[in-house]
């Protein structure tokens, strides 16, 4: 085992330098190797200085003749000498050797006190983890080059003389250096720490020290190179500032380049200038080349410039064979449905077209080949009408409205055309056209509604300023008038106290607040057309369908055209007039929304309506008999937060008691904040309740030690919502699936290869994923795989936490089939948390309701989701929209009454 | 077909201004609060460390003095400065005496600490001051430069430049700076000349502040010169500081620049210009204030080096002059000082911060 983890990490070492260079290019390649270059040289003089110096760094004579003081650069003396009568180039040359010395051993000896004290520190919390941090801050705010002088001071001056030169040097820099490898790995741990992969260990019992090692520093660890780099100039510098004021390294001891700086100061008001120039030289360019390393590692290896490699790619090909399910015409009737749409959108001659984008071509830059991200595609949009734009992520939906403002970044290229026609102006090419002649357009006759309002508000402007700022690009308007008119929108928007609200900031208003903010400045210039991407994607379904409503109810009194992105069905059923479906970039089909549900054309759009689950079908799972063992039983359970300094304790969960049996599928719905989630992390352990008890097959679970809890653990498995996430990118499929085994187990390696083997098969993946890793897999796939790790331990309960939310509906509908498959034949308990009601109608035999931490209602799903008995649950199943157009408005009709008799 | 107006209410309740409800204190004066309560026990760590590790070294006055005096009178200052006593109640003595703005008193030539707060204590503010008047000037337009050429030749030559800038160590730069224009009769050392100096020891009130007690004798000719003698050091100690804005502004502007909001304003017609000024630019500048609490600790440390360059007589340059006499009493002033200092600076900076952020304000 340790061999081969020993191997394979100096595998990955000597992969890494070259692995750097070829994922760096152009200018950052040629930094990044002009400072190994210059580090390469440094260290080669360092190594051999004895025998590329001229002469000793003390000499002052040859062949008992003195070099004399101060003489200029000649040829027995390339650089001159020195005040004291030393030969410059010599000084300068064992210098090298003395930074790198000292580099080297500060560094070590830092990350080597510094890294385990960070992990510790970070992983553990409590009072060591504040005191420590108490410290190290203190240490990190002082000046670094002060703090090193007194400790040079302790170490070597005074009387005592404890160390001596070098390592002296080197352990003063330590202790500056230490506080910030703490810090920066302290902080990385505590986000890795964060991470569901983390939790997912946590939750078979994993071992801290075992965490530790195989989960938070293999992943943190990847800093360390960055780190290590920026300290190392830093210790130069700061070397050199010690030499300089005297407090360095003993002079007889070695040479030291600030401390010849030192005596070349007075030189330079005279004008001798090769005593200081030549040793600052040198300091300079050894920083520049350690420094041009680390930052070229630094913008290379920073995920936050990264793409997440190989996710979008994957689940197309899953979709694609999802497709292929019938093969027969797929061609054929894409070309054929593409012609009948564009037949069908000139044909409707009578009303022009606000909007119509033919030929639509976007592609991307990237270091390999061109991506094509939209090809060749055309749509019209008429006024007042609300033309959705579907697909799965990666389609293009997105990137094809973005290009008709012209919102793609520079590494997009876009061809094709967009057609802007509004009454009063000739027809406008939006594509190509002048960022100067398209500003006036943005925001005054084509407006955009975003996915996240939370990002999409500038979090330090008040909301009134911001669409204060969108009136006064396009009209000329006082502020007062602005302002009044901003009051005005919000009201329309159905913002509550709009006065008021007009001076907040956007931190201090809801969600779904936000969002109609983001509508009101939408619309705050009469736009002919809003384009609106996933507007309600981020919110609750209930804030949901308040703000379709009020797009609905927009369009009705402005006559506006909408163009809706969007990747839910039933969005669209409630919504659309119109549909156009989007696939790996390209439309495959366009219809009226009625013909669009009743009679797909292509196969694409028949799979993806397939795929979708329908809330209030008949045949979902009935209720099972109340003879099977209690397996989860929740009792009176009070989850608290503790407040801040002045704040009271936020109550997640209040009083909550469910049961679920052997063979059961209890569904927990709720909105986001709900307290659905704190519920299944207290049951595993991941959260401590502050009163009430939970039973696992007869045994309490709660208020249990880690310890104690343990062997516990092999009784219930989990599945995290994010399957990205909740795999450690750095271990491979087979090392994922087995950790429950290795921890819980005393299996031998050839039965947990058997194992693991069998679980793959379980879930449908082929049995030579063992050895690949997280990312080269697709979403879909990673959820099976955390399937098949929570089910390896055969447990009494699973409890699944939102885990088809993060995947598109085509790959959700099939990890749901394999659940139930595998649910129906192991025969476990599970607590399925899911904010979505028409996938838990699917599929549980029971489901509780929550809101604001508690529970307000529970009962057979028939029952709960068909005829509910609670306000707050119909309120919720009104606000589902369904993926049928003539059903959906049925429902929105009847929702209107039901919602006016609640008020 | 329901109205908007009927389903708002389904809206969840807004977080309605928090003032109200969370308790007497603002948040404002919750959150200085919490900082402050932060950075008293930073500061204790701090001067209790350097209260320590001085006191390792050994004895401060055979330190000093040993060799020029004998035993006997060694015994005897000792007494008098109170180093013969308990190590705890020395201890308390001395966090005592921060209380009351006593810092000790140098062994070598009878100063109170504190008076060297008063005398040097001006020229260093000064200093520093100018050094981040010119690491502003510099830092903030070019960063602006460079984010909006990224990757394009601006790009490249302003950060190959913020990288020299930072490699090379500010007393190399003084170096280089004397080198460079004591030729043309620039003084490069000193805070003003000897006959300005003596004339302004006889402006009343004195504060110790070179250019404004120029300016309250009203002589230009002083004026001039003061600033003359300021100039070097502020552009060798300026750069330094200013490398780093640079690096810090541009990297935020791209950041920001790259958010929803700014694609957002974009979207509704705001011209390039303002999404840069208004929105990414004060955006960008709140990591840029948070990250200048760690740069007053590096100007701090890069004033010693400077002073010492340019014989500036500030507490940096006495620190440096009292290490090289071994008066580890006077060392142990001027850093618990120095630690003061810093703890302070960064509650400022926690304090504008709150003021650029209404994130923190509310």
């Amino acid at each position: 085992m340790s061999t081969d983890s020993t191997a394979r990490r100096s595998l990955a070492v000597s992969r890494f330098v070259p692995g750097i260079v070829r994922q760096s290019h152009g200018l950052q390649r040629f930094m990044l190797l002009l400072g190994f270059a210059i580090v390469a040289v440094f260290l080669v003089v360092a190594i051999f200085a004895p025998w590329i110096a001229p002469y000793d760094f003390n000499d002052v004579r040859a062949d008992g003749v003195a070099f004399g003081t101060q003489q200029a650069p000649s040829a027995s003396h390339w650089l001159g000498t020195t005040v004291s009568g030393t030969d410059v180039l010599s000084r300068v040359i064992f210098g090298t050797r003395t930074a790198v010395e000292v580099i080297v051993l500060a560094v070590v000896l830092s990350s080597l006190v510094g890294v385990p004290l960070g992990l510790l520190s970070g992983y553990l919390g409590g009072w060591l983890d504040r005191g420590l941090v108490l410290v190290m801050d203190a240490l990190y705010a002082f000046p670094s080059l002060l703090l090193a002088i007194v400790v040079s001071i302790v170490l070597s001056g005074g009387q005592s003389g404890a160390l001596s030169g070098i390592v002296s040097a080197a352990v003063s820099i330590t202790v500056v250096f230490v506080p910030q490898y703490f810090r920066v790995i302290r902080n990385a741990t505590l986000s890795v720490k964060a991470e569901p992969y983390v939790d997912a260990a946590r939750v078979v019992g994993v071992r801290t020290p075992r965490i530790l090692r195989r989960h938070v520093f293999s992943n943190v660890s990847q800093s360390l190179p960055i780190i290590g780099t920026l300290n190392a100039s830093e210790a130069i510098l700061t070397l050199a500032g010690l030499g300089f004021l005297g407090f360095g390294i003993e002079p007889s001891a070695a040479a030291e380049w600030g401390y010849d700086l030192n005596k070349a100061l007075p030189d330079a008001s005279s004008g001798i200038w090769w005593t200081g120039v030549f040793p600052g030289t040198a300091i300079v360019l050894i920083v520049l080349g350690v420094t041009l390393v680390g930052e070229s590692l630094n913008d290379i290896l920073n995920p936050l410039l990264r793409a997440r490699g190989g996710d979008s790619g994957h689940d197309a090909e899953e979709v694609a064979e999802l497709v292929e399910t019938d093969p027969a015409s797929t061609a054929a009737t894409s070309t054929a449905a593409a012609a009948a749409a564009a037949d069908s959108s000139s044909g409707d001659g009578e009303r022009l077209a606000v909007l119509s984008l033919s030929g639509l071509t976007v592609s991307f830059q990237t270091d390999g080949a061109p991506v094509r991200a939209v090809r060749g595609i055309g749509f019209d949009v008429q006024p007042g009408e609300v033309v959705a734009v579907v697909g799965e992520s990666g389609s293009g939906k997105s990137v094809s409205s973005r290009a008709v403002l012209g919102l793609l970044p520079e590494t997009a290229s876009v061809d094709g055309s967009a057609i802007l026609r509004t009454e009063g102006d000739a027809d406008r090419e939006l594509i190509g056209m002048r960022a100067a002649d398209l500003r006036p357009i943005r925001g005054d006759e084509v407006s955009m509604v975003f996915q996240e309002p939370g990002t999409a508000l500038n979090p330090v402007r008040t909301v009134g300023w911001q669409i204060i700022e969108g009136l006064q690009a396009h009209r000329e308007m006082s502020k007062k008038d602005a302002r009044a008119r901003a009051v005005e929108l919000l009201e329309l928007v159905g913002l509550p106290d709009p006065e008021q609200r007009v001076d907040y900031y956007p931190h201090q208003l809801s969600g779904g607040q936000k969002q109609r903010v983001v509508i009101a400045m939408a619309i705050s210039c009469d736009p002919d057309v809003i384009i609106a991407d996933e507007p309600t994607t981020a919110l609750d379904v209930t804030v949901q369908a308040a703000i379709l409503e009020l797009l609905l109810s927009l369009r009705d009194r402005l006559g506006t055209a909408i163009i809706l992105i969007t990747h839910n069905m039933g969005v669209v059923a409630d919504m659309a007039d119109r549909v156009v479906v989007m696939y790996r970039g390209e439309i495959v089909e366009q219809a009226p929304v009625d013909q669009l549900f009743s009679a797909p054309a292509h196969p694409y759009t028949r799979a993806l309506l397939d795929a979708v689950p329908h809330l209030g079908q008949e045949d979902g799972p009935g209720l099972l008999d109340e003879s099977g063992d209690v397996v989860l039983d929740v009792d009176h359970l009070v989850v608290e937060f503790p407040g801040g300094l002045g704040r009271p304790a936020f109550r997640a969960v209040d009083d909550v008691s469910l049961q679920i049996r052997r063979g059961e599928v209890l569904g927990l719905v709720g909105e986001s904040g709900s307290g659905k989630s704190t519920i299944g992390r207290a049951t595993v352990g991941l959260q401590q309740p502050t009163s009430g008890t939970i039973s696992v097959s007869g045994t309490q679970v709660s208020g249990l030690s880690d310890k104690a809890l343990r062997p516990l653990r092999a009784r219930f498995g989990f599945v995290f919502q994010d399957p990205a996430a909740s795999l450690n990118p750095r271990m491979s499929i087979g090392d994922c699936i087995a950790e429950p085994l290795r921890t819980q187990t005393d299996l031998s390696d050839a039965d947990v290869a058997a194992t693991v083997r069998r679980l793959l098969e379980d879930v449908e993946l082929p049995g030579d994923y063992v050895a690949r890793f997280p990312h080269e897999l697709s979403g879909g796939q990673r959820q099976r795989i955390s399937l098949a790790r929570a089910l390896s331990l055969d447990p009494d309960l699973l409890i699944a936490d939102e885990p088809t939310s993060a995947l598109d509906v085509s790959v959700q509908a099939r990890v749901l089939e394999l659940f139930t498959e595998l649910q129906e034949r192991l025969q476990f308990a599970c607590l399925f948390i899911s904010h979505d009601l028409a996938v838990v109608d699917s599929l549980a035999n029971r489901v509780a309701v929550m809101q604001n931490g508690k529970l307000v209602e529970q009962g057979p799903r028939g029952q709960v989701l068909g005829a509910p008995q609670e306000e707050y649950t119909r309120r919720l199943i009104a606000a589902v929209p369904v993926p049928d157009p003539a059903e959906q408005r049925r429902r929105r009709a009847e929702r209107g009454a039901l919602l006016t008799d609640v008020d | 077909m329901a109205s908007a107006e009927v389903l708002a209410p389904l809206d969840p309740p807004s977080p309605a201004p928090s003032s109200g409800r969370r308790g007497p204190l603002s948040p404002l004066a919750r959150y200085l609060l919490v900082r402050l309560a932060l950075i008293v026990p930073m500061m204790w760590v701090l001067v209790t460390l350097v209260f320590v590790l001085m006191r390792v070294i050994g004895d401060p006055i055979q330190a000093a003095l040993g060799g020029r005096l004998n035993a006997e009178q060694i015994a005897e200052r000792k007494a008098a400065a109170g180093l013969d006593r308990p190590l705890l109640a020395q201890y308390l003595e001395y966090i005592g005496g921060i209380f009351k703005g006593d810092f000790g008193t140098t062994l070598t030539d009878n100063r109170p600490v504190s008076q060297i707060l008063v005398e040097n204590g001006a020229a260093t503010l000064e200093l520093s001051v100018y050094a981040l008047i010119v690491a502003f000037a510099i830092g903030v337009p070019l960063g602006r430069v460079a984010a909006r050429h990224r990757d394009k030749l601006p790009d490249v030559v302003l950060r190959l430049f913020a990288i020299l800038v930072y490699a090379a160590p500010v007393f190399f730069v003084g170096l280089l700076l004397k080198l460079a224009f004591t030729p043309l009769g620039w003084p490069s050392s000193g805070q003003a000349s000897t006959s300005t100096e003596l004339t302004l020891q006889n402006v009343h009130p004195q504060t110790h502040i070179m250019l404004v007690d120029a300016i309250l004798w009203g002589d230009p000719a002083l004026v001039l010169d003061v600033l003359q003698h300021a100039m070097l050091p502020a552009i060798a100690l300026g750069l330094l500081t200013g490398g780093v804005f640079l690096r810090l502004v541009r990297v935020n502007l791209l950041q920001t620049l790259r958010s929803d909001y700014v694609t957002a304003a974009r979207a509704r017609g705001v011209s390039e210009g303002r999404v840069v000024r208004k929105h990414a630019f004060r955006n960008a500048l709140v990591p840029v204030v948070t990250v200048m609490g760690m740069q007053i600790a590096m100007l701090l440390a890069g004033a010693v080096l400077t002073e010492t360059t340019f014989e500036w007589k500030g507490i940096g340059y006495e620190l440096a002059d009292y290490l090289v006499r071994r008066d580890f009493l006077a060392v142990q002033g001027i850093v618990t000082l120095i630690a003061l200092i810093v703890g302070l600076a960064s509650f400022v900076i926690d304090v504008i911060v709150a003021l650029v952020d209404p994130r923190v304000r509310f």
